[in-house]
Formats: C-alpha cells, structure tokens, sequence
C-alpha cells in the first residue's frame, strides 16, 4: 500500500498554531460554563455523554494549552518554536496560579461545609474548575497580544 | 537588593542588521521570547543565553550583565 505524500500548505506553522491559542483562549472557559448545564442537568444519556465528551475536549485541550503537547506531525523547529522558555515560562507560571485557586477554594469549601451542606460532585466541579479557569486567565494574560514592531 | 539582568541584544542585533523574528529562527525559538528578552520582561536560561552569545558573534557576559 502506498501512500500519498500530504501537501505541506494545509500543515500548520507555529506561528499560526502561536495565533490560533491567542485568539481561541476565550473558548475555555465560556465552553466550562456551558459544561455545567450538560453535567448537573440531570438530563438524559444523551446529554450526559455530551456531557463526558466536552469534559474530555476540554481536558486535551487544556492540555494542550498548559503544557504546549507536541504535534509529532510538525518539523522540529515548529516544535521547538512552540515548545520555547517563553511558552513554558508561561505555562508553569499559570499552572502554579491555577494550583494555588485550587488550594483556596479547597479551603474555602473546607470551612463554608461547616454550614453548608455541599454535594461531591459540585466541590469537584467548582474546584477543577476554577482552578482552569484561572491558569487560563493567567495563561492569555501572560502571553496577550503579539509582540510590538520588528526591525 | 534588586538585581536585574540587563542586556545590549537589541544593540547587538541591529548591528547585525539582524530582526527579532531572524534571531529567533537562528536560535529555534518564538519571537516572543527574543522580545520579551531584549525588554528584560522574560531572564533567558544559561542554554538560550548562550545561544544568542553564540547567533550574535559574542562572548555572553558582553551581551547581559547584572544590573544592581
């Protein structure tokens, strides 16, 4: 079996990939908004498993934001471009952020179920959740807008 | 004390008639990371600074020093 070889103008570069994380970041946490319905709605199989394939979009995408996965199908220097110490710089300053919310929520909800009762699935929710929320926000602030002029 | 890294990249590599985006292709990383290194916004690691030591044509103390 052969194989054609696939044309390189539809790959992605990474300055597009570098363009479309800074344009698409807003998504994250409109998409967890919209998640909650799907997950506490107490709906039907269909939505719960719409439910599970967005918390699993999401999660990869996320993923992919935080920790700059690599393409395996991009060259090396597209890699290396996407993979650099600024992106990393960002992406541990943001996962710290959003490990530190996760650490105060957690306490948070600690003391606010000596009067409230909370229910599990919520306190995860709210506690995965914010967590993201803020590495993202982090994330896009950290790495907002392109760089000025070059010359 | 307040110590920062200071740095002459960008007076190096307009010497050089050099872009960002062309040191950046010489030393495999964003444009974003020179920017945010000739701004003294992002401290680069020993492997970068030599790097752009090396792309530039100097030793690496001539490029950053630490500004008190």
């Amino acid at each position: 079996m052969s194989y054609r070889p696939q044309p390189d103008f539809d790959r992605p570069t990474a300055e597009s990939v570098q363009r479309t994380r800074r344009a698409t970041i807003w998504i994250i946490p409109a998409v967890i908004l919209q998640q909650t319905t799907l997950i506490f709605g107490h709906g039907d199989v269909f939505s719960q498993l719409l439910g599970a394939i967005c918390w699993t979009t999401l999660t990869i995408a996320e993923l992919w934001w935080l920790l700059g996965l690599p393409f395996r199908w991009m060259s090396e220097r597209d890699q290396a471009i996407l993979n650099d110490e600024w992106s990393r710089s960002v992406s541990g300053d943001a996962a710290r952020w959003g490990i530190a919310t996760a650490a105060l929520v957690g306490c948070g909800m600690m003391i606010a179920r000596i009067w409230v009762a909370l229910d599990a699935g919520v306190a995860i929710f709210a506690l995965v959740n914010s967590a993201l929320i803020v590495a993202v926000a982090r994330s896009w602030w950290l790495d907002r807008g392109e760089p000025g002029d070059d010359e | 004390m307040n110590e920062r890294l200071a740095n002459r990249l960008k007076e190096r590599r307009t010497e050089l008639g050099l872009t960002q985006g062309q040191l950046a292709e010489l030393c495999l990383v964003s444009r974003k990371t020179i920017n945010t290194v000739e701004n003294g916004v992002f401290v680069p690691s020993t492997l970068l600074a030599l790097k752009l030591a090396d792309a530039l044509s100097v030793p690496v103390e001539q490029l950053f020093w630490i500004d008190s």
